[in-house]
């Protein structure tokens, strides 16, 4: 049998508290039994504009949204006008006629449009965030969400207990007020049980931000820019009881610099922006890649060019970030597709990157950094910390210390300031072994070219181990398949989910996942593709990017590809939809 | 410590008679006069010939980007509050496109010291306008017969409006004066400003070992002076001109920012271990 969905969507002018809704829903719903998937749209502003929160249930884990509205719920008329096409046959509306007109054309033959004076219910004087209650209050009667949940999350998001019981009050009237309109009981097509297994609903920031905090992070700094931002923000607030330190900077060079200068001290580092942040800090990239000086930066992509769409997603910085950079170095970007794989992958580009010595980018965009979904808790107990080759201190030695002694692998010992017997210059500059200049300097000036070429390879002799290292791709589904998605980063939800339906309608389709885009997994998918009988190429840009990487390391051309730039992530239904076409 | 031990084997590439010697000079005089302990001790500079300094002195040393010496620095010292973390530029490192961070390094008062090589020019790049450069100053980007039309600006007057708690400024041609302030500056707990003024012989022929001397006078003998007043530090800045004054200008206690941080009351953040940390319970707080 195919998965069931429950989707509810709440709309609304910022301040009715929209996301409050949906996120009570959702944490009720996951702390009993179901799988939700949350996902909120929210323009740039402070007053107004139309917030939207799709929190969308099922009974098993669940990888995507889909618009595909059973209930909405309605604070505002914008609310109508944006998502009145994208009600399921029987979706309920539930709406406040002093705000909203509902345009019954508009609506499925089949929806019930059910209007309730939502406002009349906060009693006077009383905040209007608390028109959300009165909205939950309505839910729970005509969906037969238990409201027994609710009111349990409530008792648990507030901690004021008068707020607790104001807003409790206005749920249990609302609720009475509509239940005793209906002719019988509403069921909820789910059933809810307290689970024995609790789950986690997360989202790709808090995924990527306790990895950190596991891998030992000591330092971040940033500058606030959505939606990175919620990484910064959360090791701000939960860093501290694990010894972290966050510095807002003034800006997002100054961030960077930051982070290279603690992690030449000896400490792990993390900063976390998006586009625009990351084009200011593309210069100290390259001194990171230069100095060998380790750091992580996570590149939660929003629409651009320029300040672009700063609330809405798109995949378009992959170029950029793959090949930002004044001269050549290795890096590591990894793009996760799913808040496991931000949490995995981070905790293992934090040892990639002191293994190597290499920045690394975590590149991820605002859906997945954004959106919450269910999931059980992350295993933790093989997690091992390695942090690559560390001077040893000695107060006497045959050698010299060469903090950039050429070696097989291009790898050398570290030491960090204090300590005894690791006094070295780290540089920006092209340098020798021992760190010092190469150019101009009479003792370099003769054999200045042996030197750079040397110190060129000693970065690149880098790469074929850490190729080795890296899990570059995965396939997903029988390797035989008759088709062959490639794609990367966020899309892969919805691509598992409309996979899973292809295959019930028997079509038979696996997906390659490239999850690291640099080191660039060449080998790996060289592999996969030599038996892909007909290719798709699914990506969240206009120019194809992946697409393009692809063919410089391979020379292959995907047959087909699905391109999406409107700002809106992927869903299932429109993977399927190409999928079937491509295939018969 | 020994003295050889501050020296590295290369040699200073910067021109014969460059101020750069002389501050080089000084600042080997007031580490080994402090006994700081070179290994716990980072010097980070920008880009310039100024800052070369970080490839000839024996310390832990990092390199930075053209500007950001101060960023970098107050991830090292964040990262190990417990070393001594100088840094050092020019005054196109420092002003031009440092100068965000000059501002905010200082009103967050890190307990950091940052010795500007002022010689009023770009050096390295050879010779052109500096954001410190005079009035009028002739350059290869401000030719004759206009010159820098944009007023200078006051690398004191700066460090104390933005909040600095030691500013001082020396003269490369007063090396006693100049080792005194710069032990005093290393000594100070918070963010410490020497504006350094340095003769940039090839480039900069307005500014010369004469016209400084001519001018610089020892603040310390001016009429009015006080060192905790900053009302008067700020007086004494404004003059630049037949007489510069040169010395400490201001010091004041603050609390630094890096005291302000509870995580960094006990072993520096370099130092914690990394093994098995427990996030068991910050993902409770997703149930
Ligand atoms: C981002 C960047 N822009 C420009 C340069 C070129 N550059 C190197 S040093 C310098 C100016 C040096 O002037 P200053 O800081 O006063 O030092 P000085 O050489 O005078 O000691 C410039 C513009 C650079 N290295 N990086
Ligand atoms: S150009 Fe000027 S500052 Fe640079 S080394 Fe020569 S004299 Fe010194
Ligand atoms: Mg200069």
């Amino acid at each position: 049998m195919s998965k069931r969905y429950y989707t509810c969507l709440f709309a609304g002018e910022a301040g009715y508290g929209v996301m409050s809704a949906g996120s009570t829903i959702a944490k009720g719903a996951n702390r009993n039994g179901l799988w939700p998937f949350v996902v909120n749209e929210y323009p740039s502003l402070i007053q107004g504009g139309l917030n939207s929160c799709l929190v969308r249930l099922a009974e098993q884990s669940i990888a995507s949204y889909e618009e595909n509205i059973d209930f909405l719920g309605l604070f505002s008329q914008q609310g109508f006008d944006c998502y009145a096409d994208k009600l399921s046959s029987d979706a309920i509306v539930l709406y406040d006629p002093a705000t909203t007109q509902v345009d019954k054309s508009k609506v499925p033959a089949g929806a019930l449009l059910y209007p309730v004076s939502l406002a009349s219910f906060i009693p006077k004087g009383g905040a209007k965030i608390m028109i959300n209650s009165a909205m939950l209050g309505g839910f729970c009667a005509l969906t037969g969400y238990p409201k027994h949940i609710v009111i349990d999350t409530i008792k648990s998001e507030f901690p004021n207990a008068k707020v607790q019981q104001e807003n409790i009050l206005i749920v249990e009237e609302v609720y009475a007020h509509v239940v005793s309109s209906l002719p019988s009981e509403k069921i909820f097509p789910f059933d809810f049980q307290k689970s024995a297994d609790p789950k986690i609903l997360m989202n790709g920031n808090e995924a990527i931000s306790i990895a950190a905090i596991k891998a030992g992070c000591k330092f971040s700094a940033g500058y606030p820019m959505t939606p990175g931002s919620s990484v910064l923000s959360y090791l701000a607030d939960h860093g501290r009881n694990f010894g972290l330190v966050f510095k807002q900077a003034e800006d997002e060079i100054a961030a960077i610099n930051m982070l290279i200068g603690a992690s030449y001290a000896g400490v792990r580092t993390i900063g976390s922006t998006s586009g625009g942040g990351f084009a200011l800090m593309v210069e100290a990239l390259g001194f990171a890649a230069i100095a060998e000086v380790p750091i992580v930066m996570v590149n939660a992509q929003r629409g651009g060019p320029s300040t672009g769409l700063p609330t809405r997603t798109a995949q378009a910085d992959l170029n950029f970030v793959v090949y930002a950079s004044q001269g050549e170095f290795p890096r590591i970007v990894v793009a996760p597709g799913d808040i496991e794989e931000c949490f995995y992958e981070t905790f293992r580009v934090f040892n990639l990157v002191d293994k190597y010595q290499v920045p690394c980018i975590i590149l991820t965009d605002k859906y997945l950094a954004d959106s919450s979904v269910s999931h059980l808790p992350f295993t933790t107990d093989h997690l091992t910390i390695d942090r690559g080759k560390i001077f040893e201190e000695r107060a006497t030695r045959e050698e010299p210390y060469l903090r950039y002694q050429n070696t097989p692998d291009g790898v050398s010992e570290r030491a960090f300031p204090g300590q005894i017997g690791g006094r070295h210059i780290a540089t920006s500059y092209t340098h020798g072994e021992d760190g010092f200049y190469s150019s101009g300097n009479k003792e370099y000036a003769i054999n200045e070219p042996t030197v750079v070429v040397e110190s060129m390879d000693k970065l690149f002799n880098k790469l074929p181990s850490m190729e080795n290292d890296i899990p570059g791709i995965k396939l997903h589904g029988p390797a035989d398949a008759d088709l062959t998605i490639i794609a990367w980063g966020s899309t892969k939800g919805a691509i598992l989910e409309a996979i899973e339906q292809a295959t019930s309608l028997g079509i038979s389709v696996n997906f390659l996942q490239v999850v690291y885009m640099s080191p660039f997994p060449t080998t790996a998918i060289e592999l996969v593709l030599q038996s892909a009988k007909k290719t798709l190429l699914i990506e969240g840009n206009k120019t194809a990017q992946l697409g393009t990487i692809l063919t410089a390391h391979t020379g292959y051309k995907a047959d087909h590809s699905l391109l999406k730039y409107n700002s809106r992530a992927f869903v299932p239904s429109e993977i399927l939809a190409k999928i079937k076409e491509v295939f018969f | 410590m020994s003295a050889n031990d501050i020296n590295v084997s290369y040699v200073p590439t910067w021109c014969a008679g460059c101020g750069n010697y002389g501050i080089i000079n000084a600042l080997k005089k007031a580490m080994s006069s402090l006994n700081l302990d070179l290994e716990q001790t980072v010097l980070a500079t920008g880009i310039g010939c100024a800052s070369k300094i970080s490839q000839y002195v024996n310390t832990y040393r990092i390199e930075t980007l053209h500007g950001r010496s101060l960023p970098v620095a107050t991830g090292v010292k964040l990262a190990n509050h417990n070393l001594t973390v100088i840094a050092e530029g020019g005054d196109g490192d420092g002003m031009g496109l440092g100068m965000g961070h000059f501002i905010h390094t200082a009103r967050r008062n890190l307990d950091i010291t940052y010795f500007i090589h002022n010689n009023q020019i770009y050096g390295l790049t050879k010779g052109q306008t500096s954001p410190t450069s005079d009035l009028g100053s002739i350059t290869k980007f401000t030719p004759a017969p206009l010159g820098n039309v944009e007023q200078p600006i006051n690398i004191v007057k700066m460090a104390l409006n933005a909040g600095a708690t030691f500013v001082a400024r020396g003269f490369v041609g007063n090396s006693t004066q100049l080792v005194a302030l710069m032990i005093e500056a290393i000594k100070h707990p918070g963010f410490a400003v020497v504006d350094i003024l340095q003769p940039c012989v090839t480039f900069n022929h307005v500014n010369t070992y004469p016209w400084y001397q001519q001018r610089v006078k020892v603040i310390d003998n001016m009429e009015g002076y006080d060192p905790t007043s900053l009302e008067k530090a700020l007086s004494f800045a404004t003059l630049w001109g037949d007489e510069i004054p040169i010395g400490l200008y201001y010091r004041n206690i603050r609390p630094t920012f890096n005291e302000s941080l509870p995580q960094l009351s006990r072993e520096p953040l370099a130092k914690q271990p990394l093994d098995n940390i427990d996030i068991a319970g910050l993902m409770k707080e997703f149930y």
